[in-house]
C-alpha cells in the first residue's frame, strides 16, 4: 500500500476489515458489558473504549477466534470502568432493566413475568467471576476454550466457576419459587 | 464412574466439552442412577430457564455511529502525530499538514458513509428464517436430498446459481430448497438439517465482488453466519450453536 501525503491508503481497508472482523461482535460485546457493569451508560463507555483499544492493536490480532480476542478487550475495559467507579466512590450502579422491580408493575405482570424477573435478578446478583462465565456460556454459547481465553484463567477454572455459578443460581431460583408458593 | 466423579464433570458434560469415552461413561451412569439423572434434569431445566428468560442486551443503534466517529478521529490523530515535527512551522508545513488533515477527513468521511458490510442483514436473515418455519409457510418447494436435483431447480428462477453441497457425511442433511427473500432482495434458500435443527442458507447476488470472511453472531437466540464469495452473499440462520453454524459455513464455503 502506498502513502499519499503521509496518509496510508491502507487505513481505509483496515477500517473495513475491523468492521467485518471485530465490529460484527458488537452485540455480544455490549451484552457482556451490560452484565458486567450493570449500567447502560457504563456499557456504552466501556464498549467504545474497547473498540479504540482493539483498533489500535488490530494489526497484531492473532489466533483462531477474533470474537474471543475482542471480548477479552471488552472485559478488560469493563473492569477498568468498574475500578474507576470504585475510585470515584460512586454508588453501586443500578441497572433498572437488570433489576426490573416488581413495585412499578401490576399484579398480573408480576405473576406472568416472575420467572423472568428471578432469572435476571438471580444472574445479576452473582459474584462477577461466576456471572461472566455464565453469560459467556449461556448467552453467547462460547466454548470453555474461548471463555478461558477471554477471562484469562485455565479451562479447569472455567469449568469449576460455571459449576459453582449454576449451583448458586439454582439455589436462588429454588428459594424464590418456594417463597412465592408460601 | 461413581456419583462423586460424575457430579464433578456433570456441567462439562451438559456443555458438551468432554471426550467420547468420558461421555460414554457418563451416559451409562446416568441411565442407571436416578439421583444423578435428577441432577442432570435440574441443570437442563436451569439452562432452559436461562435461555428463555435472561435478557440479551443488543448494542443500541446509536453506538455504531459513535464508534465509527471515534475510530475516524483516532486515525486522523495518529496520522497527525506521525508527521515529523519541523522546528518552526513554515507555510509549507502548514499547507502540507492541512492537506493531510483534509485527505484524512475525506477518506474518513468516505468510510463513515459506507454501509456496514453485511451485519444489518443479520436481522432480516433471522426474520426470513423464522418466517419460513411458521406453520402456514412452505419451508421447502423442492424436497430432495440429492444436490443434483436441488441445484438445477433454481434454473430460470434466479439469475445466479447457489452452491448446493452434500454435507450428510458431516451431519448436515440436505432437505431441499425454496425461493425466498432477505430484506428486499430475492434469495435462494437451501435448507439443511442437523439433529433436529433446521438451517436456512440464504444466497443472493452481492452488490460487489469483494469477498468477506465468515462471521457468526447470535441474534435473539438464533445463530447467524454471514460471508461473501464469488459475487454472492451468504447468510445461514438456525437455532443451533454458533459453533455448529460456523462449521457449516466453513463446509459450504470450502472450494
Amino acid at each position: 500500500m502506498g502513502t499519499l501525503g503521509g496518509f496510508a491508503l491502507s487505513d481505509t481497508s483496515k477500517l473495513s476489515r475491523f468492521e467485518s472482523v471485530v465490529l460484527v461482535h458488537l452485540d455480544a460485546a455490549y451484552n457482556l458489558a451490560r452484565w458486567l457493569t450493570h449500567d447502560a451508560a457504563g456499557a456504552d463507555d466501556a464498549v467504545q473504549d474497547a473498540c479504540l483499544r482493539a483498533f489500535r492493536f488490530f494489526d497484531g490480532l492473532q489466533g483462531p477466534s477474533p470474537k474471543a480476542w475482542f471480548m477479552a478487550v471488552v472485559r478488560n475495559a469493563c473492569l477498568d470502568w468498574l475500578k474507576d467507579q470504585r475510585v470515584r466512590g460512586a454508588e453501586e450502579s443500578y441497572d433498572d432493566e437488570l433489576h426490573a422491580s416488581a413495585t412499578n408493575t401490576t399484579e398480573s405482570t408480576v405473576a406472568r413475568d416472575s420467572d423472568a424477573h428471578w432469572v435476571r435478578s438471580g444472574i445479576a446478583a452473582l459474584p462477577r467471576e461466576y456471572r461472566e462465565v455464565l453469560v459467556l456460556r449461556e448467552l453467547e454459547e462460547l466454548s470453555y476454550k474461548e471463555i478461558s481465553a477471554i477471562v484469562d484463567v485455565p479451562i479447569g477454572t472455567v469449568m469449576s466457576r460455571l459449576s459453582r455459578g449454576r449451583d448458586l443460581l439454582q439455589q436462588r431460583l429454588l428459594q424464590s419459587r418456594e417463597r412465592k408458593r408460601s | 464412574m461413581n456419583c462423586t466423579r460424575l457430579q464433578q464433570v456433570l456441567d462439562a458434560h451438559i456443555d458438551d466439552e468432554l471426550d467420547r469415552n468420558t461421555t460414554g461413561d457418563i451416559t451409562t451412569h446416568l441411565s442407571e442412577c436416578t439421583a444423578c439423572a435428577a441432577l442432570r434434569d435440574q441443570r437442563i431445566a436451569l439452562r432452559q430457564d436461562l435461555r428463555a428468560h435472561a435478557p440479551y442486551f443488543n448494542a443500541p443503534a446509536t453506538l455504531v455511529p459513535t464508534i465509527r466517529r471515534s475510530l475516524g478521529r483516532a486515525l486522523i490523530q495518529s496520522e497527525a502525530k506521525a508527521k515529523p515535527r519541523a522546528t518552526g512551522l513554515s507555510w509549507f508545513h502548514a499547507a502540507a499538514f492541512a492537506t493531510v488533515a483534509a485527505l484524512a477527513g475525506l477518506i474518513g468521511g468516505y468510510w463513515l458513509a459506507q454501509p456496514l458490510p453485511d451485519y444489518p442483514l443479520r436481522d432480516p436473515a433471522v426474520a426470513s428464517h423464522v418466517a419460513a418455519l411458521a406453520p402456514a409457510r412452505q419451508l421447502i418447494q423442492i424436497a430432495s436430498s440429492d444436490r443434483h436435483t436441488v441445484k438445477p431447480w433454481f434454473q430460470g428462477k434466479t439469475d445466479f446459481v447457489p452452491p448446493v453441497k452434500d454435507l450428510s457425511g458431516e451431519g448436515f442433511a440436505l432437505l431441499g430448497a425454496r425461493l425466498d427473500q432477505v430484506a428486499d432482495r430475492q434469495a435462494a434458500a437451501v435448507v439443511y438439517q442437523i439433529r433436529k435443527h433446521v438451517i436456512n442458507l440464504f444466497v443472493w447476488r452481492a452488490s460487489d465482488q469483494a469477498p468477506d470472511a465468515i462471521a457468526s453472531a447470535s441474534v435473539r437466540g438464533f445463530s447467524v453466519t454471514t460471508w461473501a464469495a464469488d459475487g454472492l452473499r451468504f447468510a445461514a440462520a438456525s437455532d443451533v450453536d454458533t459453533r455448529d453454524l460456523t462449521r457449516f459455513a466453513q463446509l459450504v464455503a470450502a472450494p
